[in-house]
């Protein structure tokens, strides 16, 4: 009971201090709403083509240039635009000056393709419709050889315009995180490893207030005091992030996923790290000063690496390890899997890394707690 | 019946010595007044017995149960009133004292009633709801008393209940330390206003580098003061005054000067008045009044420790 009544207590205080709120819930939304609006064309997931322009050689009989070019006509409706090499150019020369996209020699032995470097998809889309086109041409000669009656059967089961020529597959299309449900994620999971910032105060606080006395002199056993202490600063850190996650689903439209229990125990464990880690630095360093810009200066470096301000992509070598070492990235990465891809495997690491440094930084704060006189 | 009974606590801070081989006893139903200066052990020895620092040796027992193995039977007796309020400011004051009162197992209704009770008895029933970063000074120190008293403790310790407070809340205070001791609480007092200590005081304490050099009721403590006597001369001017002429009267120990009143410290045998008297007149300075003061536990104490209680 009294360590419920003093997880109330602190529970109380943190809620009714406007600054720590106003930190703990306004920051990270209208960091959401700023980073989430500013940088939302870095995460859109459609790419403008625009027209292709494709330049082709032609040295082949009358028997593959009609069908070739009922192709560069079905494929100019969809602005894919073949244009006939003047003599004298050299086609890929000019693809490499970024004058064509593609260049394609058409033989009787078949089709050589040149694709352009510098516009990539251009050229594989150009690509793509050509091998595609190749493809049914050469199963209607086979099919004309052998089964000639066969070929208007084939030739109705096989589309021959352009625009069916690729088909685009793509695992989870639509499930990629967007600006704002990166942002999300990121200021939650920040926010999250703040509440060492709140921690760090947590004894110290009473200390302060002199409030320590009264608590020390009563009937209780000190590890009441230090329990109730955290489970308050728990409960009201995890009130904090619900809200700020609920806000971004609701306001902000972001996604969540379908695992909200999963998503909230990685969280709360994310916050009983940052709970415990606080708690351990104030005993660690003795100075109030000193365990504030301790703790800012490390919870500014992991939210930095963690890329909770900026999307950090495709980082390897010295980069990649600074990251892996925020606490962010471990729960970033293993949200954005967990929603994005259905990975619940993915909790797995993250939860028991979480509580296993929560249980050594509570362990040093236990032992330097009940060492100490008084609080 | 000893409500606290110490013997021979000592507290060691690295080579310091802050309370050396103590001893004495507090019983039922005195006010008991605890005098030093700072540094002389009282707020350590009070820390002590609160539980909130451990000692370097001795024991403590309060209502004959030692604290070291009946620490929460110890504790459920003892409402401390700390010298540095001990409140939080962002509670109401009805917050505060149900709080605190909480962590001595009281619960409900009984719980509701000694909070209210505790307010009342401060004199803040009015103001229950209201933030204690909202009241003065004295509203402060009454809502720190009442987080000490709503669980109703035998023994009350009070460690400079009244610092910086206004006149009106001081004799509150006071007033409120005497109707504790009458309901049967037993009150130990510590102050620097010695006036304090003399008016609600039953038996005195007077401590110096950690030690008790003193103990007794009031009486007791003046009676050991017969060597000396103080002499106030209120005078016009103190322009030609010769402080080192008036030294060397015979029987003059020390004079200190507070305005235009010289204090005179004099052996008691040494019958030096006429003396004195004609020291001022012979120097044209004008006498406007003169008296001889009893003794008082300012005296005591200077004449004890060699010190004033304030330096």
């Amino acid at each position: 009971m009294n360590i419920f009544n003093i997880a109330l207590i602190e529970f109380k205080h943190t809620i009714r201090d406007v600054r720590t709120l106003v930190f703990m819930l306004a920051f990270p939304i209208v960091m959401m709403l700023i980073l989430g609006t500013a940088l939302s064309t870095t995460f859109d997931k459609n790419i403008k083509i625009g027209k292709i322009n494709v330049l082709y050689t032609e040295k082949t009989d009358i028997s593959f240039s009609s069908p070739f070019h009922g192709f560069i006509k079905e494929a100019k409706k969809q602005d894919i635009h073949f244009k006939k090499a003047p003599h004298g150019l050299d086609g890929k020369k000019a693809v490499k000056q970024n004058h064509y996209d593609a260049y394609v020699v058409v033989t009787d032995k078949g089709v050589q393709f040149y694709g352009s470097e510098r516009n990539s998809i251009q050229a594989s889309i150009a690509e793509g419709m050509l091998s595609a086109f190749t493809d049914k041409y050469n199963l209607i000669t086979e099919v004309a050889k052998e089964k000639p009656d066969q070929v208007q059967t084939v030739m109705a089961s096989v589309s021959t315009t352009p625009g069916s020529y690729v088909k685009e597959t793509s695992l989870n299309a639509d499930k990629a995180p967007g600006s704002m449900d990166y942002y999300a994620v990121a200021m939650t999971t920040m926010i999250a490893l703040y509440s060492a910032i709140s921690a760090s105060n947590l004894i110290r606080g009473e200390r302060i207030r002199n409030t320590a006395v009264r608590l020390v002199i009563a009937p209780i056993n000190k590890m009441e005091i230090f329990l109730g202490k955290i489970l308050g600063s728990l409960a009201l850190n995890l009130v904090c992030i619900m809200l700020v996650m609920a806000f971004s689903r609701f306001v902000f439209g972001a996604d969540w996923g379908v695992h909200p229990g999963m998503v909230l125990l990685i969280l709360f464990t994310e916050v009983f790290l940052a709970v415990s880690f606080g708690l351990g630095i104030s005993y660690i360093i003795k100075a109030d000063q000193g365990t504030r810009t301790i703790l800012m200066i490390i919870l500014q470096l992991s939210s930095f690496f963690g890329g909770a301000y900026f999307r950090i992509e495709n980082a390897d070598g010295i980069l990649r390890f600074i990251m892996n070492l925020s606490p962010l990235t471990w729960a970033r990465e293993a949200l954005t899997k967990i929603i994005y891809n259905n990975d619940l495997t993915a909790a797995l690491p993250v939860i028991s890394l979480n509580l296993g440094i929560s249980l050594l930084f509570l362990l040093f704060a236990v032992v330097a707690f009940r060492r100490r006189e008084g609080l | 019946m000893n409500v606290l009974e110490i013997k021979n606590l000592t507290k060691k801070f690295g080579d310091f010595i802050a309370v050396d081989n103590m001893s004495l006893a507090v019983q039922e139903g005195e006010i008991f007044g605890f005098l030093g200066s700072n540094g002389a052990g009282k707020s350590t020895t009070i820390n002590m017995i609160a539980g909130l620092l451990q000692t370097n040796g001795g024991e403590i027992k309060i209502l004959d149960k030692n604290i070291a193995s009946h620490s929460k039977l110890a504790k459920m007796n003892i409402g401390i009133v700390p010298q540095d309020l001990a409140i939080y400011e962002d509670m109401t004051a009805y917050e505060n004292v149900r709080f605190f009162a909480g962590l001595y197992g009281l619960r409900g209704a009984e719980l509701k009633e000694r909070v209210e009770e505790a307010l009342v008895f401060v004199g803040l029933l009015d103001k229950q709801k209201s933030l204690p970063k909202d009241f003065s000074g004295g509203m402060k120190r009454r809502l720190n008393i009442a987080c000490a008293i709503a669980h109703r403790p035998k023994l009350i310790i009070m460690d400079e209940p009244t610092v910086g407070i206004d006149p009106q809340s001081r004799n509150y205070i006071l007033t409120s330390v005497r109707k504790l001791n009458e309901m049967g609480c037993t009150v130990i007092y510590t102050s620097h206003y010695m006036e304090e200590v003399e008016e609600i005081c039953s038996r005195i304490a007077i401590m110096d580098h950690g030690k008790v050099i003193a103990e007794g009721t009031k009486e007791q403590l003046k009676a050991i003061i017969t060597d000396t006597r103080d002499i106030w001369v209120e005078v016009k001017n103190t322009e030609n005054l010769e402080e080192a002429a008036l030294k060397e009267i015979k029987g003059v120990n020390s004079i200190s000067i507070e305005e235009n009143v010289i204090k005179i410290n004099s052996q008691s045998e040494v019958n030096n008045l006429n003396h004195i008297i004609q020291f001022f007149i012979s120097r044209l300075i004008e006498i406007r009044s003169l008296q001889e003061q009893a003794p008082n536990l300012e005296t005591v104490f200077l004449t004890l420790t060699g010190r004033n209680l304030r330096d």
